[in-house]
């Protein structure tokens, strides 16, 4: 891909393009970013007895939002896509499915395998920080819907707040 | 033509555009950010400390940074792959904006380094060229001008979380002196600006009510001088003992030339260096003002680290968990009594302590939630500790400074690979940190932890390191009566040109154990006293 045409892809589409997983030489399937880290979220935070409702984080439109951003590295887009592949892969390799087709305990094993090597700690950790940011940045960037994510830690937003996205 | 053109904004410019201006001279600020005002300032967290709107963005301006470790290995770091760089705020103002205004004097003992403590191995300590007493008046004048709050300031202090006390009475008890930090915060309406709103986002955010004394809300905006915002200053042009033009780029890179009688250069310590540097011409070979190539040389900054530990409602009853937690009061206390100090019978220039909340981005403390054990958790793991830590605890973090020794091996020069989106080659940061300065730091920490110790904190850790605060930049063109050693002669002019001065934090040859924004205004007060009286004649 060349320079142009490889930041054209991280800024437009790098979230909803389509990866193309192979086994043994052979198309296994195809999946999405947007797919499998919808599902990773909520692995990584999900609506639980210390919060009951994660719907307000929103990451899928913060997400959306923020990687449109030209402060956001095109390495770092790549590494959050690369994630995505490696992680499928590991998925095939292991148990013949893509992440999203996993029960959830087998997409927890799995995430705590890939947590184990350096790219997959590196790589949650990144996904975890974007989802910080839907769940606690200012509402005005599509996350934190109601400030519930504010709400939840008692956090009390510094004025005066922004009347419009940094991006 | 101008009377005076100064090139940079912030606490080391704006004092000298001030004066000169209110004294009736035609003064131009070129200044390489945007001019945001008061109206243009929010506490967003995303796009200010995540997104760091208010520093170049790496891929078009960076710096090189080349660190040195002990046994003399030299890493390369290329500012736009690593994210390392030593940006503060490219805005109007400068870092000035985005300070939390922890002022603090140095002592007298801070401009006789090398007469008070002798000379140390490795380091190129020297004694300033004036004394305290030469400062003290124009340190007066920043408290009144630019609005310094406190314990016999002229503005009452701020109000502090009752925290403090606790801090107060442990400090005594352990037989330390607890002393309130001056802050640059207005706690009043005054000098044409608002009280400070107690917001609960001071530090690296940009004041909204104009009470932070930011070189902008305090001297810029209050002054007739013309401020030309989006002006990159990239050359200044010269004779063999006058600088003529000074040469800078619009936002869409067109060049145009400033004219002026006077030049002064206040662009923070790497940039300033950076921009001589890159002024070569016949009479200035190496670069303006360089002929003795001293300008880059004996960079520093403040040594030191930081501390935290964690004070949990366990240990409290159900009045002092609620006075902990209470948002935007601030703590505002220092420990000094270890600005000198002895170990093993060898006198030592140890430094200050500032103590203070953690700050309060909410996204960061969640992020420093992600491991335990040293194991990164997620899921109701994670959501456990993140719900535990940050609602039922508050950290209480410290800040050591002291001194960063001058040295051969750290410096600024001029990168001979990479070039900034306007063509021009970028400053080469060149790191060494003398061995005493983690050890003096090291020996203040250990104090501080007592302290937090003794408050009941828990979880303390501690980072003192080699590295330098991005911050805190002082030194590549110091000051001195030596025209071989130094850029500078006393009044902070370049000594091999007449109508050139340097007022950043350039001229410090040591920066004592403080942060230097008190010192930086002060100094170019005097600067400026001492060009109105040669206008004058």
């Amino acid at each position: 891909m060349n320079l142009l045409t490889r930041r054209i892809f991280l800024k437009n589409s790098f979230l909803s393009s389509v990866i193309f997983l192979t086994c043994s030489g052979e198309l296994f399937g195809a999946i999405t970013p947007t797919q499998t880290l919808s599902t990773l979220h909520k692995d990584l935070f999900p609506s639980s007895s210390f919060i009951p409702d994660v719907s307000f984080i929103n990451a899928d439109i913060y997400l959306s939002k923020i990687f449109t951003h030209s402060r956001i590295k095109d390495e770092d887009k790549e590494f959050i896509h690369n994630g995505v592949r490696w992680l499928n892969e590991e998925s095939v390799d292991r148990y013949k499915k893509v992440y999203t087709k996993l029960s959830s305990q087998k997409r927890q094993d799995l995430l705590n395998i890939i947590a184990k090597t350096r790219w997959g700690e590196a790589w949650l950790h990144n996904v975890m920080m974007y989802m910080m940011e839907a769940m606690l940045g200012d509402p005005i960037y599509g996350g934190n819907v109601g400030e519930l994510g504010w709400k939840w830690l008692n956090h009390k937003a510094g004025e005066p707040r922004p009347t419009k996205a940094y991006v | 033509m101008y009377d005076i053109c100064v090139v940079g904004s912030g606490a080391g410019a704006s004092p000298i555009a001030y004066e000169l201006s209110r004294a009736g001279y035609n003064v131009v600020v070129l200044e390489k950010g945007e001019y945001y005002t008061e109206k243009d300032f929010t506490k967003d967290e995303i796009a200010i400390c995540r997104r760091d709107m208010y520093i170049p963005n790496l891929k078009d301006e960076q710096h090189v940074i080349n660190d040195r470790d002990h046994n003399g290995k030299i890493t390369r770091y290329e500012g736009e792959k690593s994210g390392w760089n030593f940006w503060n705020g490219s805005m109007v103002g400068g870092s000035s904006n985005l300070m939390s205004g922890y002022f603090h004097k140095m002592k007298p003992n801070d401009f006789r380094l090398k007469s008070e403590y002798g000379e140390i191995s490795g380091a190129n300590v020297v004694d300033w060229a004036i004394s305290y007493e030469d400062l003290a008046p124009y340190y007066d004048k920043v408290e009144k001008v630019i609005g310094v709050s406190g314990e016999k300031l002229p503005y009452k202090k701020l109000e502090v979380n009752k925290a403090a006390k606790w801090f107060d009475s442990t400090c005594r008890e352990l037989g330390y002196t607890p002393t309130q930090t001056p802050r640059a915060i207005l706690s009043e309406n005054a000098l044409g600006r608002k009280a400070c709103s107690y917001s609960n986002f001071c530090g690296s955010y940009p004041c909204a009510t104009g009470a932070k004394g930011s070189a902008r809300a305090a001297l810029l905006q209050k002054c007739p001088a013309k401020i030309i915002s989006n002006a990159f200053v990239y050359k200044l042009d010269s004779t063999k003992d006058k600088v003529t033009k000074a040469y800078y780029y619009d936002k869409d890179k067109k060049s145009h030339a400033i004219e002026a009688k006077i030049f002064v250069l206040a662009a923070q310590a790497i940039e300033t260096s950076r921009l001589l540097l890159n002024s070569k011409n016949k009479y200035f070979k190496n670069g303006l003002a360089n002929n003795n190539n001293q300008v880059g040389k004996n960079l520093i900054f403040s040594a030191g680290g930081v501390g935290q530990g964690r004070i949990r409602f366990e240990s409290l009853d159900k009045e002092q968990r609620q006075e902990l937690m209470q948002a935007g009061l601030f703590f505002n206390r220092s420990l000094k009594d270890w600005y000198d100090y002895e170990d093993k019978e060898k006198k030592y220039k140890g430094g200050t302590i500032d103590f203070l909340f953690e700050h309060s981005n909410i996204i960061s403390r969640a992020v420093r939630e992600f491991y335990d054990d040293g194991e990164l958790i997620w899921g109701e793991k994670l959501q456990k500790k993140m719900l535990k830590n940050i609602t039922t605890s508050r950290v209480l973090s410290f800040e050591v400074f002291n001194d960063w020794l001058p040295t051969d091996y750290c410096n600024v020069s001029i990168d001979d690979k990479i070039k900034d989106k306007y063509g021009v080659a970028v400053g080469a940061i060149n790191l060494y940190s003398h061995p005493q300065d983690v050890k003096v730091g090291k020996y203040l920490a250990k104090k501080a932890k007592i302290v937090l110790e003794k408050m009941g904190a828990k979880e303390i850790s501690v980072s003192i390191s080699e590295l330098p605060p991005p911050n805190l930049v002082a030194g590549g063109c110091r000051f001195g009566l030596n025209p071989k050693a130094s850029v500078l002669d006393v009044n902070c002019k370049a000594h091999e040109l007449d109508n050139l001065y340097v007022t950043d934090a350039s001229f410090m040859p040591t920066g004592g154990s403080v942060p230097y924004t008190w010192t930086i205004y002060a100094n170019s007060f005097r600067v400026a006293d001492t060009i109105l009286k040669t206008l004058k004649g």
